[in-house]
This record gives structure tokens, C-alpha cells and sequence, in this order.
């Protein structure tokens, strides 16, 4: 690696810790700003057993120095425990959810890419075929489609009606359903994109070039038109893997799927400060990692980019 | 020979999906032994101290047993029955009013890890679930054992006072255990059934996730916890070292996590889960109709209702009264609106869950001092239950009645039937679309005689914050019972409580005195003519808490709530019902007015 890129890379770096603290910082002031605490109930505690408990979690010290009792504990990676889960550690609770999260999300990913690149490929090599536009249709279809009703619409199909597949995610057969709802409309964009990039290098140049010189049809598509055509998908690909195995929220809602989504809003209604402090560390390095991770890819590449 | 492969091919395909039948139907057969149903999402607990959730209640129900548990009689009444213990005893009364109970443990009582259970566990479950040091939700089911009251005296800056203050319980030996209580309370035995009274082990509770954690989990009741994915399963199996094993029946019990109720009916609708306790509120009318025999709606203790900040003027601005005079005139205009609702267009339309029309704050279901119904002697009239007329001939009558003191108050439109200068209302709900509902109900109900409620939505959490501190007008309210004894609806709304919504006794209306109370004819001093609320109400929850004549206390918890209702600040619309969907094979299967389910004794 040279040093310009290295340099390039060490600066993301720095400043995706420092995006990271600027959410933390903000998330920690809104989140005390916002009416309502952890051991506010339907049912009030009273007033002698609310401040034990503030005590006991040093919620009764000032803010700033709670805050700052807090960055350092994140420093040493210490997330503490949940005030709503009592007896759970923070750190706990989101890996169960993660680990749950990430399969989803890996999965749906590795799908989405697969499958829409083909697609893609097919739709723009067979261009203006009823195979393209069955493809075009069908995406479009999707890509519109919010995940809340397709979701919905493949319960009922597979759940309820066929009896095929169970209605919750608790067990591995039961991801199946949330893998295609939550598959399906970056797949559909990944086609699309890969069908219009494709379209676009396969009119250039060095295509027509490669062709006269009586390259081979299968070399020139996987070794010259495919590589440049990714690059918009490589682009969009990091922060959707982000987006995927953080923001299934519905999806996660739809199939009762115990991931990291739900972890998320429920500590919110809770006002469970130290879940809520820690999916949002958590979430949002994914994004930032995720978004520096295929700025690095966008340069692999095309060598073209300059990352300064 | 591509022949011979295709049939080869069909024929292993035959065989795998052969296969494929066979182990679903093994599965069948071995699911029949294993009871799946959903209660909501994860507990936030299952530490029996620190649980405060009604579906915590159920798993606990099954995980550990108290001195006393829920039961079925054979002609299928909720009884306490002894569970611990080898009878509930009776109370002996000492001379200072101090009643003291004496249980022994059965014989053969073990802990999941084999170790017996002993005196001292359930002596250090108490101390441990009432300290200040655990600050528990539930702690004050230890109210009233002698001993509470030195735990929690707090001086001025809220530090703890008497640090090694300890319950009146005490073990007598291994086997045998002596509580004191502060005075007779006729729902002891209920308290003993409760999960805070459940017994732990010292040794277990010392690590702090030991709840979270099958491996560290120890408990004695009839099941044991196999598995705990978080927020999917909880798997509970048949404890075979339970001492009264041979009565259970249902061998596995899976407690599915979700609270998504369209999830909760796919899986009931498609035969995975026996049980749900929930289902989507624009669904029931539906429901009712293609599942009429697993559709059940349950009694539960509770009441809905709409309450008053007492401190909010509603008068109109030129109405030249102040302090006392302010307030009786408010409290006569809220008693004359909450005539003004149609308690059965509210459940039948909007509810549709079977609630009942309320007429008292006290729920339907708490019983009286001579077993009747608490609501049913409530109030004054012998024409009706309660303190207003709820039937749907009543409607009419009502409505004027309420036109005529508002009238008093206000200025009125004959021509329109309108009042012109009732000062702009704002009414606050949690956001949900049955709340909206209602709040719009009501919203219509008041536009209809002039009167302007704006309708306001806020976030759970910080619904709760903004009911409490009184930055309110009106608002949405719920209140469901903890264990049988009015006294639990009644204590709540003291200066000091943390449910005092109302705000009774706070800010301006601190140094209202327009509150009588005369309980010369019970035998007690009290005679008080135009006091405050703590001069009155707070003294007559007192007085309550430490009456040992069961008579002389509900006639007094009745004045209590006389007292309550005449401020008009409480608005009951409905009594609560428990909504769940159960499949009709499942036999033995019971709930209690509280809203726990026991799956023990369940079969197919």
C-alpha cells in the first residue's frame, strides 16, 4: 500500500472516532433532555426507592459529570449494565442481538449483491428482450415495495396459507421469510444500477477495441465490462450492509426476530440509557466503518479515484 | 439410459421426501408434550424480587413456590391454596394489634440443584425483596410485615436512617417460620401467593445476573428453566424433584418473546403457538366471530379512566370564586361531565373487548367486607351500582343533569344547547389508536354542549413523566389491581404517593381547604369540616392501613372512596377485561382476576 493511500486511510480514521464522539455527545444531552427515566413506570415507585435507584446507577450526580464518568468507561469499552434488564451487562444484550442482526443481514447482503448482479448483467446483455423487461418490472416493483408490506404479503403466502414456513424468527427456518423481505429491495437496486453501468461501459470505447481485436464474448463481459461496471455497486454496497443488518427494524418488528432493531427501539420507549447509548455506539461505528470500508474498495477498483 | 436416471432420480426423491414426512410426523407426535404460547416480549426480569410484569408473574407462577399459590377446586373456583407450607395457619393477634403467623415447610423441599430448601431462604428472600439496597418495584408488598416501616424511614435529603433495620421474620428452625405483621390485612395469604414473597438463596443471588442465566438460575417450583434465548424463547421443563410433581401435567412449557400482536395472531392462526395474549385491537371484531370458541375475554381487576389535574381552572375567567368556593364549584362541573358519557357506546363500539361500563374507581371484582362486590355497595343510590347511572336508559337523565349544573356555572345557549364560555381543554393520551379513539369520543361528546377539548398524543415514557408532574388538563388513566383489596386503588392517591396524578394535596391546591370528613360514627375522632386533602384523605388512608376491624376498614376504604369520587377528578369509563386467545383443546388451563396464567396443570 502506498503511503498517500495509508495517510488517506489514518485521517478516516481519526475522524470517524471523532464522528463517533459527536454521536455520543448528542445522543447522551438528547437523550437526558427527553422527558421521562428509566424507573419511570404506569406504576410510580416511590419517591425513597426512585432515588436509591438513581443512586445506585449514579444517575443523581450532575450531568456533565456523569457524561464524563461515561466516555471513559466507553474508552475502556465498558457499555455497564442495562437499568431496565437488571442483571444483564449492555455488552450482553447486544451481542445477542447482533449475532442475530448480522446473520440476517449478512446473508440478505451476500443475496441481494449476488442475485442483482446477475440479474443486472442478464437484463443489459439481453437488452430490449422480454427477459429484460420482466426484470425491469419486477424490480421496479420491488425496489417501490416497502418492506413492512412485503413482509406482510410473504406471512400470509407462506405462513399462514401454504403453512410452508413459521411466522417467527426465533428459528433458523424462521429467517428465511425476513431474508427475502429484507432482500429484495437492494436487490432489485443492485440489478437496476449493475443493468444501467453495464449498459453504459459495454457502449465504450475500449469494449468495441477489445471486440475488433476478436476478443472472446465471456472474457470481454467478466474481464473488462463487469470489473468497471461494480464500481457504483461496490459504493453502494458498503453503507447498504450497514443499513441492512442495523436497519431491519420492521422486518425485525414483522417476524419477531430477537436482532439488534429491537433491542434498539425498546431501550428507547424504556429509557434504558446505557442500551440506548450503547446500540447507538455500536450503530453508528458500523455505518461509519462500513461507509470508510467501501470508500477503500471504490480506490481498489478503480485506481482512477484519487482519495486525497 | 437417461431413462434409468430419471426414474433413479424420482425414486430417491420419493424416498427423501418419504423421509421427510416421517420426521414430521415423529415431530407431531412428540409436540403434543410441549405447550408453546406468547405473553409478550422478554421480561425485563425473572428475579422474583424484582419482577413487576404480569407475564414475569406467570413464568415466576411456575419457577418457584411460596408459602401459598393460585389453585383450581374441583368445581373450579380460585382458591390460595398452601403450596410451601403445610397450611395457612392463622394469625395470632398480640396484644399490641400485631398479628403473628407460624408456617412450616413441607417435608422434602429442594432447591433445582438439589440442595432443601430451608426457613432461612424464605427469611432472606423477604429482607433482601423489602431492602433498600435492592430498591425494588414490589418492595411494598412488605408493607405491611412489621419492620417495613424502620427500612424505609428516609431523612430529609432521602438517606436511608435505620440501615440495619430487618422484617419481623424470623426462622424458627429449618423448618418453620414466624412473620409479624403491623395489623391484620385480610389479603395475607394472597401476598404469600405472590412472586415478591417467592424464596431465593442467598448464595445464588449474590452473583447479580444469576436471573439471566439458566446455568446460574435456581429455583423450586414445578418446573426448571432449560433455555433462555433472549428476546425468543424461554423453555421450561417439568421439575421431577417438585414435591407435588405427580400433579403436573404438562411436561414442557416454551414462553415465545414477542409483543407484536399481528405476529402473535400469524402464529396462532397457524396452529405454532397454543396460547396469546394478545391480539390486534382492529381485529377483534373479526376474531370473535371466526374464532368463538378460543376467543376469551377474562375478568381482570382494573379500571380505565379519565383524570383531572386539580389544579387546572376550568371555571370561566369571570366566575369571581377563589380558593375552597373555586374548588367545590370544580368539582361539582367534573362529577356533572363525567355524567355526560356514553360509558356502553364506549365499550361496545370503540373497546369491544367486553369491558363493563365503570361507575366507581374501585374495580369490579375487589370484594367487599361480606364477600359481595366492592362496586356494587359503592355510592349512595340503591337505584345503581356505583356513583353514577351507567345503563343506556340512564343516558337521557344524566345528560340533563349535567346541562343543569353546568348552567349554574356557565353561560348557555338555549337556542344552539351550547355553552359559550367553557375555557379550551387540552385531553393527553399515550399514542395508540384505541386511546385516540376514546379521546375522540369524548372530544365529540363535550363539542356537543360547547365545550373545546383539544386532543394531545405523547410517547409512553413521556406520557408517564408528564401525567405525574401535572402538565396536564385532562388525561388518560389505568389502574389495575396488585392483589384483591380495594386499598391498592384507594392508597395511591395520598399527597405523597408517586401515582398521585391528580396532583391532590400539591401545589395550589396544598392550602385548598374544601375536603369534610366525619368518621365520629365508625368510632374514630376524626371530624374534620373544611380541610385539606392531607387532613383528610391522607389521614383516612392511614387509618385504614392500621384498622384491624375488618368491617370498621372497608366501610372505611368506602369512605375513601366517597371521598375521592366527590372531587369529580376521577372519571371511570370501563373496567378492564384480559383478552387472550387459547385453542380450544388445550384442557386445565386457568388465569386469575390479576391476569397470571397456569399452564401446570394443562393437558391436550
Amino acid at each position: 500500500m502506498n503511503p498517500k493511500t495509508l495517510k488517506y486511510i489514518l485521517k478516516r480514521l481519526v475522524l470517524a472516532v471523532f464522528t463517533v464522539w459527536v454521536v455520543i455527545t448528542i445522543t447522551f444531552f438528547v437523550m437526558h433532555a427527553v422527558p421521562g427515566g428509566p424507573f419511570v413506570g404506569e406504576k410510580a415507585v416511590s419517591p425513597a426507592v426512585q432515588k436509591a435507584m438513581e443512586a445506585k446507577y449514579g444517575l443523581d450526580k450532575p450531568l456533565m459529570e456523569q457524561y464524563w464518568t461515561y466516555l471513559k468507561d466507553v474508552l475502556h469499552f465498558n457499555f455497564g449494565p442495562s437499568l431496565k434488564q437488571r442483571g444483564r451487562q449492555v455488552v450482553e444484550v447486544i451481542g445477542d442481538g447482533m449475532k442475530t442482526s448480522a446473520k440476517l443481514g449478512v446473508i440478505a447482503a451476500v443475496m441481494a449483491l449476488a442475485i442483482g448482479v446477475v440479474l443486472g448483467s442478464v437484463a443489459a446483455l439481453r437488452r430490449n428482450t422480454v427477459a429484460d423487461r420482466i426484470i425491469m418490472v419486477m424490480t421496479t416493483a420491488f425496489v417501490s415495495m416497502p418492506s413492512f408490506i412485503m413482509g406482510s404479503l410473504l406471512l400470509v403466502l407462506f405462513a399462514i396459507k401454504l403453512h410452508l414456513l413459521p411466522a417467527n424468527g426465533t428459528t433458523t427456518s424462521g429467517l428465511i421469510l425476513p431474508v427475502i423481505t429484507l432482500m429484495l429491495s437492494p436487490m432489485s437496486y443492485i440489478t437496476r444500477l449493475t443493468r444501467s453501468s453495464m449498459l453504459d461501459v459495454l457502449g465504450q470505447d475500449y469494449i468495441r477495441t477489445a471486440r475488433a481485436k476478436g476478443v472472446s464474448r465471456l472474457k470481454i463481459i467478466f474481464g473488462h465490462a463487469l470489473k468497471n461496471a461494480l464500481i457504483p455497486v461496490i459504493t453502494y454496497f458498503g453503507p447498504m450492509l450497514a443499513y441492512i443488518v442495523t436497519g431491519s427494524l420492521v422486518v425485525e418488528q414483522i417476524f419477531a426476530v430477537p436482532g439488534i432493531g429491537r433491542a434498539f427501539v425498546s431501550s428507547i420507549t424504556n429509557r434504558d440509557y446505557t442500551m440506548i447509548m450503547g446500540t447507538t455506539i455500536i450503530l453508528a461505528s458500523l455505518i461509519v466503518i462500513m461507509n470508510l470500508v467501501s470508500d477503500i474498495l471504490y480506490k481498489v477498483v478503480d485506481p482512477r479515484i484519487n482519495l486525497e | 439410459m437417461k431413462m434409468k436416471k430419471f426414474l433413479s432420480l424420482v425414486l430417491a426423491g420419493t424416498m427423501t421426501l418419504s423421509l421427510g414426512s416421517g420426521i414430521a410426523f415423529a415431530d407431531d407426535a412428540s409436540q403434543e408434550q410441549v405447550l408453546s404460547v406468547c405473553l409478550a416480549s422478554e421480561p425485563d426480569t425473572l428475579d422474583p424480587a424484582l419482577n413487576s410484569s404480569v407475564d414475569g408473574a406467570t413464568m415466576l407462577a411456575h419457577l418457584f413456590s411460596g408459602l401459598a399459590k393460585w389453585e383450581q377446586d374441583e368445581d373450579g373456583n380460585l382458591i390460595i391454596a398452601a403450596d410451601a407450607a403445610e397450611e395457612l395457619t392463622e394469625g395470632v393477634v398480640g396484644d399490641d394489634g400485631k398479628v403473628t403467623y407460624t408456617y412450616t415447610l413441607k417435608d422434602g423441599l429442594t432447591w433445582s440443584d438439589g440442595q432443601p430448601v430451608t426457613a432461612n431462604d424464605f427469611v432472606f428472600a423477604w429482607n433482601r425483596a423489602a431492602s433498600f439496597d435492592l430498591a425494588a418495584d414490589y418492595g411494598y408488598m412488605f408493607e405491611v410485615v412489621d419492620g417495613y416501616a424502620d427500612i424505609w424511614e428516609t431523612d430529609d435529603d432521602g438517606n436511608q436512617v435505620n440501615p440495619d433495620a430487618k422484617l419481623n421474620v424470623t426462622a424458627v428452625d429449618d423448618k418453620t417460620i414466624e412473620v409479624v405483621l403491623s395489623n391484620a390485612v385480610p389479603y395475607w395469604n394472597e401476598l404469600l401467593a405472590f412472586p415478591t414473597y417467592f424464596p431465593v438463596r442467598e448464595d445464588v443471588v449474590t452473583d447479580e445476573g444469576w436471573a439471566t442465566d439458566p446455568a446460574t438460575y435456581v429455583n423450586n417450583g414445578p418446573y426448571v428453566m432449560s433455555d433462555w434465548a433472549h428476546n425468543s424463547v424461554i423453555t421450561l421443563k417439568k421439575n421431577e424433584q417438585y414435591v407435588d410433581a405427580d400433579t403436573i401435567k404438562m411436561p414442557e412449557i416454551d414462553f415465545y418473546l414477542s409483543d407484536d400482536a399481528n405476529n402473535m395472531l400469524t402464529n396462532f392462526k397457524n396452529g405454532d403457538w397454543t396460547l396469546i395474549d394478545d391480539v390486534p385491537t382492529n381485529e377483534i371484531a373479526s376474531l370473535k366471530e371466526e374464532y368463538p370458541d378460543e376467543f376469551v375475554v377474562a375478568g381482570q381487576i382494573g379500571t380505565y379512566y379519565v383524570c383531572w389535574n386539580v389544579n387546572e381552572d376550568i371555571l370561566p375567567a369571570d366566575s369571581g370564586l377563589e380558593g375552597a368556593e373555586a374548588e367545590k364549584a370544580r368539582s361539582e362541573i367534573r362529577n356533572a361531565i363525567s355524567l355526560l358519557f356514553d360509558r356502553n357506546y364506549i365499550v361496545e363500539e370503540i373497546g369491544q373487548a367486553g369491558q363493563v361500563p365503570a361507575s366507581s374507581f374501585v374495580a369490579m371484582g375487589m370484594t367487599d367486607a361480606d364477600g359481595s362486590e366492592f362496586y356494587k355497595n359503592a355510592g349512595d343510590s340503591e337505584d345503581y351500582d356505583g356513583y353514577y347511572n351507567v345503563a343506556p336508559e340512564a343516558l337521557e337523565d344524566n345528560f340533563n343533569a349535567c346541562i343543569d349544573v353546568l348552567k349554574k356555572y356557565y353561560e348557555f345557549d338555549e337556542a344552539t344547547y351550547q355553552f359559550t364560555n367553557f375555557p379550551t381543554m387540552t385531553y393527553l393520551y399515550n399514542t395508540s389508536e384505541g386511546h385516540k379513539a376514546i379521546g375522540e369520543y369524548l372530544q365529540s361528546a363535550l363539542a356537543g354542549v360547547g365545550i373545546t377539548m383539544n386532543l394531545e398524543n405523547q410517547e409512553w415514557a413521556t406520557f408517564l413523566q408528564t401525567r405525574k408532574n401535572g402538565d396536564y388538563s385532562i388525561a388518560r388513566n389505568g389502574w389495575l389491581a396488585d392483589y384483591n383489596d380495594p386499598i391498592c386503588f384507594l392508597d395511591m392517591w395520598t399527597t405523597a404517593s408517586g401515582n398521585n396524578d391528580v396532583q391532590f394535596g400539591k401545589g395550589d391546591n396544598a392550602d385548598v381547604q374544601a375536603y369534610s370528613l366525619d368518621l365520629t360514627d365508625l368510632g374514630y375522632e376524626t371530624n374534620v369540616v373544611d380541610g385539606t386533602w392531607a387532613e383528610t384523605y391522607d389521614v383516612l388512608i392511614s387509618d385504614i392501613k392500621s384498622c384491624t376491624d375488618n368491617d370498621t376498614r372497608y366501610a372505611l376504604m368506602h369512605r375513601a372512596e366517597d371521598l375521592l369520587m366527590s372531587t369529580g377528578c376521577i372519571c371511570p369509563l370501563y373496567y378492564y377485561t384480559d383478552l387472550y386467545m387459547v385453542d380450544s383443546n388445550l384442557k386445565g388451563f386457568f388465569s386469575n382476576p390479576l391476569g397470571y396464567k397456569y399452564f401446570m396443570y394443562c393437558e391436550f
